[in-house]
């Protein structure tokens, strides 16, 4: 409650109860601060009840509980307070318990000092009355009154003058008192502090509920602690740079709106601004030694450099206009505050101002006048973590939606250069480069999907169960949300390879495509189809469909429901039969929506005329051996993907088998419509040239052979006729003599036995 | 004249008459002349050969099952039907006369119902199509059919069936002897003698064509009997196809003077280059052919009965599936809005 310093104050101050009002001030040379003490007389029985105006208004937003003010009060009746407030009201209340008898003015009419001892206690009950017997002559100079007190007077009371509710308009001219310790002025209306220059041992000034515009005449005053200036119309702090041991300063109640000219004063320990106009605080630097700091109402929105205190243990911020934590978050760094107030500040409507601020100070010990409990800063501490917890989660998921969002200008970024490229190599007609510069950035992915898995797998293992992989990596980027797979750039595909959780791939029912070749997602369809088997909605964006015949590589899928092609990237939604080529190639799937347009059945009919007869023509006219090699191709290629995969669930295989029989059985004649990939067709076209020359050389030498042979058949037509004749002519020759031929026909049997 | 008519369409059986390679001509003094290898591949017999057996090694597991004569019997039916280049490499495609004359008669065929419904279409989804029947076609045989049809810096205007048919048909057909013919034009626009062009009076020739070249300045493209000529000349020495010279006389006697654009233009729009290349109808009866309008009919019956049973089975329980089945029968009274009306033209036909 009241700091351990004051307390011993008090302590000795009720050692000294029997003196009457004894002001001690002690210039000590202790290597502590100096102090001023104020000695009470015990039997004041008017200090509780006597406060003063501004008291009473630090007072009334303590109402609800004990404020600090009032509780010491009652208890400790001899105890000094330490604010400026109480300092005054010290002052007050000494004024009224001293027993001398104050000498009016001259022949002013003032009231005599009679009634000093029956008032007391009621400072506010009329003008006070001095103890002392003080006569105000008229000076030389017309406008100031001269004071001069008895010479037994300034035997009794030889330090202290009180001029309280004089009705003085200026500050009479004080002689032959220099040894004068404390002066009060309160209750006049004094405009001008003057012809005190003299008194230059001054310790106590109390000018409070005056008329003072502007701070000035105090620049003798060297040894001044306590200046009271309260309820004046001060507008700006200045002319103090003498006051060095000025400890008390009191401006509450007066226009000031900025605090400035205070950096000096290094041993002052308290400062009260309340009720002024200040709209922050700043420039406290250099009040070492300040303890307490009142800037109850005031319009502050921001506080600052109060870390800069090392003594501040008391803020007062009631009523001001502070409505964040940050506007104050130097608080935080102070080490020494213990109590504190923000009551009627926006910020203490707040849900999380208690526990912010008792999180973010762990040295205070009040708060808002109540005392902290242990269980408050407990569950202080408990929220704090958790909105510690919350703000880390936030910032993480910023965090990766910032990554995301980079990762995807990244991709895009690629994408661009990639298909900048793919047309200048177009335009140079050169199909052979257009393969190697297609392979580095694929072998750039490489090298980051190596650390791919990883990534991937310590995110997943963070994020648990909240269905929210997302791995990013530089070139491409893979995001489950919801039941949403969405892909980014080529090297996501590979992600299909991954081992997904049953329930991830059960609820995956869309997937889309970012920035990737529609050629590269063909070849992963197979896949697609059996890790995602629920998989309905196909979104392209930025794919490079082109072509009407690429929709044909989407028939092997297991069902579509949706097609979503975005018009960026996707030249062919600039088509105008694009749509019913869909229609009419996937029809087997009677899809519901393409690009989110309900599909009607005019839409199919149309489509059915458009290209009806294409699928008739390509499926009743295509020659048989055709046929087999386009369906062919289809079954091979899915059983090089089958082979490659896995050949180990049989189960897997047949079910593929199945569907293929299926889609075949269900459109056979869409079926010979299906769409190679560029890559995959060069291929083929390179394989089919290395077959036709085989076949030209084959045929070549067939034909050679075939008309060498025409040719020796020709000719030996030609001879033949001859030949028979020349041939007979000599059988004839030969039979001519017939018994001569006779005889050599027995001849040659007889020689053969 | 080393033209050729590789068959004319019987428009009902759809069948190529081979009768022009044989007969007469296997007496002619030309043919006399040549081996009988030289004939064969002047005949293009052996790139069907050729392809016959490079057909049967792809695929020989599958057809060494049905049969190798029945292969071969199926291959060679399907070259006299023309169905042989569906689906085929471009090579192929463009290889022999028949097989251009055999895959402009598929493509009109197969997109027939495209003109028919109205669509006008740009270059590039006309390529499309294209790319349909022929996967790899090339984008640059597309767009010169285009350019005839479009001004130059019109490209991406949208086209009629007709207009880019005929004009793909002249492009595609004749593509060899136009780069020849556009390579003359140019010579001829320059003021010089084409020197692929072997006149014998060719001092004369070139007497004729200062004055020419005057004129060239002011009106525009050649004169149109000196282009004759040239091509003419072409006409006789050049090997590939070449539209008969009789009727390059007939356009080019028409006018005094033309353009290459306007020449070409001409060309696709002449119904007897079309006839002597045999494989489209005239264009009156371009968007006819009833045997093909009666298998469509079916097939639109057919997916119709299809998509209503499957939309049947798919929304039985419920009530949306009611609603949905009103909707279509409301949307179906309505005209495809998709379809734009065919009379505005937007494109403007080269002169």
């Amino acid at each position: 409650m009241i700091p351990g310093k004051y307390r011993s104050v008090s302590g000795r101050a009720t050692n000294n109860v029997n003196c009457g009002l004894h002001l001690v001030i002690q210039t000590s040379s202790l290597p502590e601060k100096n102090k001023v003490e104020f000695k009470l007389h015990k039997e004041t029985p008017s200090f509780p009840g006597r406060l003063l105006q501004h008291d009473l208004e630090r007072n009334y937003s303590s109402r609800q509980g004990d404020g600090r003010v009032i509780s010491p009060s009652p208890r400790n009746k001899s105890s000094c307070i330490s604010s400026t407030t109480n300092v005054t009201e010290l002052c007050g209340l000494e004024m009224k318990t001293t027993t001398s008898s104050l000498s009016a003015f001259g022949d002013s009419s003032i009231q005599t000092p009679s009634k000093s001892r029956i008032r007391q206690g009621c400072h506010s009950a009329g003008p006070n009355v001095s103890g002392d017997h003080i006569n105000l002559v008229s000076s030389s100079m017309p406008s100031f009154p001269i004071l001069q007190r008895s010479s037994e007077e300034k035997i009794l009371y030889s330090d202290r003058l009180t001029l309280e509710r004089q009705k003085l308009t200026v500050c009479p001219i004080i002689d032959g008192e220099e040894h004068l310790r404390l002066l009060n002025f309160q209750h006049n209306f004094i405009t001008r502090i003057q012809n005190i220059s003299n008194l230059q041992r001054l310790i106590f000034l109390d000018l409070y509920d005056n008329q003072i515009e502007e701070i000035s005449g105090l620049s003798t005053l060297r040894s001044l602690r306590v200046l009271l200036l309260g309820k004046n119309r001060i507008k700006k702090i200045s002319n103090l740079e003498n006051l060095k041991s000025l400890d008390v300063l009191d401006l509450h109640g007066n226009q000031i709106s900025k605090i400035e000219n205070v950096s000096h004063l290094c041993d002052l320990r308290v400062l009260n601004l309340a009720r002024n106009l200040l709209s922050h605080v700043d420039n406290l630097n250099g009040l070492d030694s300040l303890t307490e700091l009142n800037l109850r109402h005031n319009q502050i929105t921001f506080v600052r450099d109060v870390d800069n205190l090392p003594c501040l243990q008391r803020l007062f911020l009631s009523f001001n206009n502070i409505s964040t934590f940050e506007s104050v978050c130097c608080l935080a760094d102070s080490t020494s505050l213990s109590d504190i107030t923000f009551d009627g500040n926006p910020i203490a409507q707040e849900s999380w101002y208690k526990h912010t601020i008792l999180q973010n100070m762990m040295q205070l010990r009040q708060l808002d006048m109540k005392r902290i409990t242990e269980e408050e800063r407990r569950m202080a501490s408990v929220i704090a973590k958790k909105e510690e917890e919350k703000k880390r989660e936030s910032q993480k998921q910023s965090l990766l939606k910032e990554k995301k969002r980079l990762t995807i200008n990244n991709v895009a970024r690629k994408w661009d250069l990639q298909q900048h490229r793919v047309t200048s190599i177009a335009a140079n007609q050169d199909r052979k480069d257009s393969d190697s510069p297609s392979q580095d950035p694929g072998q750039v992915d490489g090298s980051t999907i190596s650390a791919f898995p990883e990534e991937t797998g310590s995110l997943d293992s963070a994020l648990g169960n909240a269905l929210q992989g997302l791995s990013v990596t530089d070139t491409h980027l893979v995001e489950v949300d919801g039941d949403t797979l969405s892909l980014y750039g080529s090297g996501a595909l590979e992600s299909l390879d991954r081992n997904w959780s049953v329930q991830t791939a059960g609820m995956v029912t869309t997937v889309s495509f970012t920035f990737i070749e529609f050629d590269e997602i063909v070849q992963v369809l197979p896949k697609l189809k059996i890790k995602f088997p629920n998989s309905l909605h196909l979104k392209f964006k930025e794919t490079n469909l082109v072509m009407l015949q690429q929709f044909n590589a989407l028939a092997q899928l297991r069902r579509i429901d949706q097609l979503t092609i975005d018009p960026q990237g996707n030249p062919v939604v600039s088509f105008t039969l694009w749509k019913y080529y869909v229609l009419f190639r996937l029809s087997h799937f009677s899809m519901q929506k393409i690009n989110g347009t309900e599909v009607t059945q005019n839409d199919m009919i149309m489509a059915e005329r458009l290209f009806g007869i294409l699928a008739h023509v390509a499926s009743s006219e295509l020659p048989q051996y055709r046929l087999i090699s386009i369906l062919g191709d289809a079954r091979k290629k899915q059983f090089r993907y089958l082979l490659e995969t896995k050949g180990k669930k049989p189960g897997i295989v047949s079910e593929e088998n199945n569907d293929s029989k299926r889609l075949v059985g269900e459109n056979t004649n869409r079926a010979t419509l299906n769409y190679t990939t560029r890559d995959f067709y060069n291929e083929k076209l390179e394989e089919i040239k290395e077959k036709k020359k085989f076949c030209k050389m084959y045929i070549e030498d067939l034909v050679k052979e075939a008309t060498e042979i025409n040719m020796k058949n020709e000719a030996l037509q030609k001879l033949w006729p001859q030949m028979f004749i020349e041939l007979v002519r000599d059988a004839v020759i030969e039979i001519r003599n017939k018994s001569s031929y006779m005889k050599l026909c027995l001849q040659q049997i007889t020689d053969q036995k | 004249m080393a033209t050729e008519r590789a068959g004319t369409w019987l428009p009902e059986a759809g069948k190529l008459e081979l009768g022009s390679c044989c007969g007469p001509r296997m007496l002619s003094p030309e043919r006399l002349a040549l081996t009988d290898y030289e004939y064969l591949a002047q005949r293009h017999v052996l790139t069907y050969m050729e392809d016959a057996v490079c057909q049967l090694l792809e695929n020989k597991e599958d057809i060494s099952q049905y049969g190798i004569a029945r292969f071969f019997t199926e291959y060679f039916n399907s070259v006299c039907q023309g169905t042989h280049v569906l689906f085929r490499e471009f090579s192929f495609i463009q290889a022999t006369p028949h097989n251009r004359a055999s895959f402009l008669r598929a493509f009109w065929r197969c997109f027939r119902t495209v003109g028919k419904n109205g669509d006008l279409l740009t270059m590039k989804e006309y390529h499309c199509l294209l790319q349909l029947l022929c996967p790899d076609f090339p984008l640059e045989l597309t767009q010169k059919a285009a350019r005839i049809v479009l001004m130059d810096d019109a490209m991406d205007c949208l086209m009629s069936f007709s207009d880019f048919l005929f004009a793909f048909q002249i492009q595609f057909y004749y593509s060899e002897f136009l780069e020849s013919v556009a390579a003359i034009y140019q010579d001829l626009l320059s003021g010089r003698n084409p020197n692929t062009v072997i006149v014998p009076t060719s001092s004369s020739g070139q007497h004729r064509q200062r004055p020419a070249l005057g004129e060239a300045s002011m009106l525009e493209g050649v004169e149109a009997s000196l282009f004759y000529q040239c091509l003419e000349n072409l006409c006789d020495r050049h090997k590939y196809s070449c539209p008969p010279p009789a009727l390059v006389k007939e356009v080019l006697s028409n006018v005094q003077r033309l353009t290459f654009y306007g020449f070409l233009v001409a060309l696709s729009k002449h119904h007897g280059i079309n006839q002597a290349l045999g494989a489209l109808p005239d264009k009156g009866d371009l968007m006819h052919d009833p045997a093909m309008d009666e298998e469509l009919e079916r097939l639109v019956v057919r997916s119709r009965l299809h998509r209503t049973s499957r939309q049947h089975r798919a929304q039985e329980p419920g009530t949306f599936g009611f609603h949905r089945r009103d909707k279509l029968e409301a949307l179906e009274r309505v005209p495809s809005a998709s379809a734009p009306t065919p009379s505005p033209y937007r494109w403007e036909p080269r002169e």
